[in-house]
């Protein structure tokens, strides 16, 4: 299942906290022209470096689908970071 | 009613065994496991689906507080797409790869390691589990 939230918490130094929800789908759609640009300098360097471009495709689909459920959480003293993928 | 329980029962009703015996022989064979069927899975229990790396130290380096953790949670998935990826390199670089790795004193010849390999490696995760436990910190690496 692809992404659709990401979660990115964080507590500063000085014990302020932030969190930010990142909707993935309409991110993507906003950026889908970078997207583009990004995928075609992709297999302009898969080419480049005989990657085969279908392969590499399909190797970041995989990755992005299994994305989901990954979750990242440190604790440092005062400081706190936490990224979380649904 | 199985084939061995029905001659214990035989036994009883032609007298070569005492009721107590029978007894006995019914509870250990209700105590062995049942064969499995051929068809069936061979586990029942879930496979598990997320790597999770758990640490608790007491004595972080940062902040007043003093106490640091650390919990990280990966899917699995997400390790076998990477190892697929890794299937990408082409052959060039991994000679260079190895060259390099030669040089730094690791001579690891890393054409050997085939994407298979890390599959098995990857399929076999699930039943990793390691626990450190320090006065200090407390280290969990386990599947679930």
């Amino acid at each position: 299942m692809v992404p659709q939230l990401v979660t990115v918490r964080y507590r500063r130094s000085d014990g302020r906290r932030r969190r930010l929800y990142v909707p993935v789908v309409p991110v993507v759609l906003a950026l889908s022209p970078l997207l583009l640009l990004a995928v075609s300098a992709g297999l302009v360097a898969c080419s480049a470096t005989r990657i085969s471009p279908m392969g590499a495709l399909r190797g970041t689909g995989q990755l992005l689908w299994a994305l989901p459920g990954t979750r990242f959480e440190i604790d440092d003293g005062r400081t706190a970071f936490l990224i979380s993928v649904r | 009613m199985n084939e061995q329980r029905r001659q214990v029962l035989q036994m009883l009703s032609e007298g070569k065994i005492t009721a107590d015996e029978a007894e006995r022989l019914i509870d250990v064979l209700d105590r062995e496991k049942p064969e499995p069927t051929p068809g069936a899975a061979p586990r029942s229990k879930s496979r598990p689906k997320y790597l999770r790396v758990m640490v608790d130290a007491a004595d972080g380096s940062g902040g007043d507080d003093g106490a640091s953790r650390v919990d990280i949670r990966i899917p699995l998935q997400l390790l076998r797409a990477g190892v697929r990826l890794t299937s990408l390199l082409p052959p060039q670089a991994l000679t260079k790869v190895n060259d390099e790795l030669n040089r730094s004193g690791v001579p690891i010849d890393l054409t050997e390691l085939k994407p298979q390999h890390l599959e098995d490696l990857i399929d076999q995760l699930d039943e990793v589990t390691v626990d450190v436990d320090d006065p200090d910190a407390k280290v969990q690496v386990f599947c679930e």
